[in-house]
């Protein structure tokens, strides 16, 4: 590796809840290589502006032996290979789409040959491998520890995420940054906070990796790629076709947008409609019961229907990663009420039987809705999606 | 010669959510953000009107997110109009059906015509076209201005809607500033109403209270002529807080008097919702506080700011002649004006 004279890395994120946490990841990376006596840049793709929030969004830092280098690397508009993806939401393993036509990617599509991906997660290698679509070359998987930091727009609440990252990166690339200068950084980003050093040991020291051979990973996803009309293929005037009643737009499932998705208990729904009727993506259809069902493919994640249903856990809204498809689920409570309970327990970690209580092992208000609605001064750590605006 | 006004489609008040329309005209696979409060406001909109609509969208969030790459999530004819051109775009449209239905070009049918702009497309650059067309009264058309609170779509620039001190990207909060804006919200509806006699009707909306929009919405396209509807979205990108709390906000704005819901029909104010409950004396307003504390676009508030937000709403409500909608006193002096005989002069007592 002695002789490379140039290191690409991207960082993946959720649009604007982690701009932020992006930005800082890829100024760190190039504060710290500059130390080293290397120069560097980071940047955003063009194409994600305007990010909407939630919607997987890209920022790059590039770093290289000397200007000549560097420019020569910066001619590309975006890198299409890059040595590290960091991915600072491990739901984004699930494959990204930023806009339309790109299709569902998978999340190591630009990693090179035995380059790394980074997710921070909560969760062991072998759980996140499971989440990610098949190795079509070898790549290194590390996990930073942490949940995804939903740092804010304009409030950023320093969990040290970034400093983390930086300490696992200073573990796999230490010929572009040493520990000691991505120590350096840090303190100094963060105003000579020690424990910001102390994040950066903590990302290099547990930092656990994984190879990942060809063929690894999983098939479970959906593909979902378009093709482009080109414009001269386009109708005069830019006419578009408009959707048939019924019909979803097919071009564009909002799931990989989603960190977060609602299970319904149709035993204690009301069937009151404020699901239906509050959900800003038009996700539920009515059953021939007068229940309403999640079409999952459709569903953003935004917690709304949580939020506004007024049975307490009728709508329960659980880790993305903890389910492996984007099947609506009515059918089975409809074919097989037990089955479908004890699926919805295990998703939820709350009982079907309202008068029971709380099942297995997950407290009660497992929903970030409820306990973020209830507590609202709950410990930001034990809730990463709770706003970073002004809660407390 | 006498101008000929179109008729207006029926479109019956609903009574409940039970009684909301079914079908979707604006279906899933718009790439809006996560609880986006405006995208509601589109579903919402074309639910009330019903599929004999069209709909034109001036540049902006519900533009650029809806109909982006050749994908469009609109079930009716929609068109995409230029930034501050919806009053234009919705009487042009008006006045195209009139005419090529005369012509018989077109069979004679009622059709809806609604052009929506953002806040800064509307209360912004497109306020001119909009009061235009309220003059046109033998046009059916109906100009919704869906309020973010900003230019969302490029990022969350200041527009004359974001409130009083809130950080946007034009204003963030400094060491030596805090606040770098500190303009009260220009109040639109009311000064639509108060300056367009001839329009029938213009309502300030909310998409939380759903039913209360979509019936706000097919009141103004059921009295005809052109028509104005204004609403508050809770924009969690640009507002910066959970998107699962967009419902809420929408509530909280009602509750805290910061955005009353009403309508003027006719020149008549009807408060409506809450706010009318508020203003009867049988709901208590919230403080400000509860809403503004739920914001990152806040968070650099100090009490005072708080104070003076409070004092502000507090004014509306108090010292206004209509609360909330009409931004006038009467001095002491000249109350007994306000109790003039009003009868027909044929009808008035002389002293
Ligand atoms: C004449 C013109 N000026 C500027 C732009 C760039 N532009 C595109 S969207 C937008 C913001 C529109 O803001 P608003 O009307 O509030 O709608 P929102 O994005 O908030 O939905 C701007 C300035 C444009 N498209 N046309
Ligand atoms: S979380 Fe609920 S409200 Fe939000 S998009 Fe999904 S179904 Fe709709
Ligand atoms: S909001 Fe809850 S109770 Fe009401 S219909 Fe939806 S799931 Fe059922
Ligand atoms: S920026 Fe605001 S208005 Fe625009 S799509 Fe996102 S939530 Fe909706």
């Amino acid at each position: 590796m002695a002789e490379e004279r140039s290191v690409s890395i991207e960082v993946v994120y959720r649009g604007i809840f982690q701009k932020t946490l992006a930005q800082r990841i890829c100024r760190s990376v190039v504060l710290a290589a500059r130390k080293r006596g290397h120069t560097g840049t980071a940047f955003a793709r063009y194409g994600d502006s305007p990010e909407r929030n939630g919607v997987p969004a890209k920022q790059f830092a590039v770093v290289a032996a000397d200007e000549l280098e560097l420019e020569a690397s910066m001619a590309k508009y975006e890198p299409s290979v890059v040595d590290v993806s960091i991915a600072v939401d491990d739901t984004l393993v699930k494959g990204v789409e930023s806009w339309a036509w790109y299709g569902r990617q998978p999340i190591w599509k630009p990693v090179r040959a035995n380059g790394w991906l980074l997710v921070t997660s909560d969760k062991k290698p072998d759980e996140v491998l499971a989440q990610t679509d098949k190795a079509e070359r070898p790549y290194t998987l590390g996990i930073v520890p942490g949940g995804a930091s939903f740092a804010g727009l304009w409030v950023y609440k320093d969990d040290h995420t970034d400093f983390r990252v930086l300490g696992a990166l200073a573990k796999i690339l230490p010929q572009w940054i040493a520990l000691d200068d991505a120590k350096a950084a840090s303190l100094e980003l963060a105003k000579g906070d020690q424990s910001a050093v102390a994040s950066v040991q903590y990302g290099y020291d547990a930092t656990t990796m994984r190879r990942v051979k060809d063929g690894e990973g999983t098939s479970g996803h959906e593909v979902l790629q378009f093709k482009k009309p080109g414009w001269t293929k386009m109708r005069p005037g830019v006419i578009v076709e408009a959707r048939k009643p019924g019909e979803r737009n097919p071009y564009y499932k909002k799931y990989g947008a989603r960190t977060m998705r609602p299970v319904v208990n149709f035993d204690t729904c009301i069937k009151c409609t404020m699901c239906w009727l509050d959900c800003p993506d038009e996700c539920f259809e009515v059953t021939p019961e007068g229940h309403y069902e999640v079409v999952y493919e459709a569903c953003i994640g935004c917690g709304i229907c949580a939020q506004v249903c007024p049975v307490k856990d009728c709508i329960v809204m659980v880790d993305e990663l903890k389910f492996t498809d984007n099947k609506d689920k009515w059918q089975l409570w409809k074919t097989d009420h037990s089955k479908y309970n004890s699926w919805f327990e295990d998703m939820s970690g709350v009982s079907a039987d309202p008068k029971k209580g709380a099942s297995g092992s997950v407290p009660p208000n497992a929903n970030p809705a409820a306990n973020a609605a209830t507590n609202p001064g709950a410990d930001p750590a034990a809730n990463p999606t709770t706003s970073a605006g002004g809660d407390e | 010669m006498t101008t000929e006004i179109m008729p207006a489609q029926d479109l019956p008040q609903i009574k409940g959510v039970k009684d909301v329309p079914y079908d979707e005209l604006f279906v899933s696979g718009h790439r809006t953000c996560q609880g986006c409060e405006s995208a509601l406001v589109m579903r919402h909109m074309v639910k009330a009107s019903g599929p004999r609509t069209i709909v034109l969208g001036s540049t902006g969030c519900m533009y650029v997110a809806n109909t982006t790459y050749y994908t469009t999530p609109w079930v009716v004819p929609w068109m995409h109009t230029q930034l501050g051109a919806s009053g234009s775009a919705a009487l042009g449209t008006a006045a195209g059906l009139k005419v090529l239905m005369r012509k018989g070009k077109l069979k004679n049918e009622k059709i809806n015509v609604i052009a929506f702009c953002g806040d800064g497309g509307g209360a912004d650059m497109g306020i001119g076209a909009i009061s235009a067309t309220l003059t046109h009264k033998d046009y059916n058309c109906l100009v919704l201005l869906y309020d973010n609170e900003s230019y969302a779509n490029t990022d969350i620039q200041l527009s004359s809607q974001t409130p009083y001190g809130a950080v946007t990207t034009f204003s963030p909060s400094g060491d030596k500033k805090r606040l770098m804006h500190t303009r009260w919200k220009k109040n639109v509806p009311g000064m639509l109403a108060a300056g367009h006699p001839e329009s029938r009707y213009i309502a300030a909306g909310c998409a939380a209270y759903a039913v209360d929009l979509m019936n706000k919405i097919r009141k103004a396209l059921e009295l005809g002529g052109p028509t104005f509807v204004h609403t508050l979205d809770p924009c969690p990108k640009g507002w910066d807080y959970h998107p699962q709390y967009s419902q809420e906000l929408g509530h909280l704005a009602v509750e805290t008097g910061i955005w009353p819901l009403y309508e003027v029909v006719d020149g008549v104010c009807n408060l409506t919702g809450p706010t009318r409950q508020i203003a009867e004396g049988r709901k208590k307003r919230k403080p400000v506080y509860e809403y503004l504390k739920r914001q990152g676009r806040f968070a650099h508030f100090i009490d005072e700011d708080v104070e003076h937000f409070q004092a502000q709403v507090d004014k509306m409500w108090t010292d206004w002649l209509i609360p909330g909608v009409i931004p006038f006193t009467v001095p002491a002096k000249d109350v007994a004006i306000l109790k003039i005989d009003k009868k027909p002069m044929h009808e008035q007592k002389t002293a």
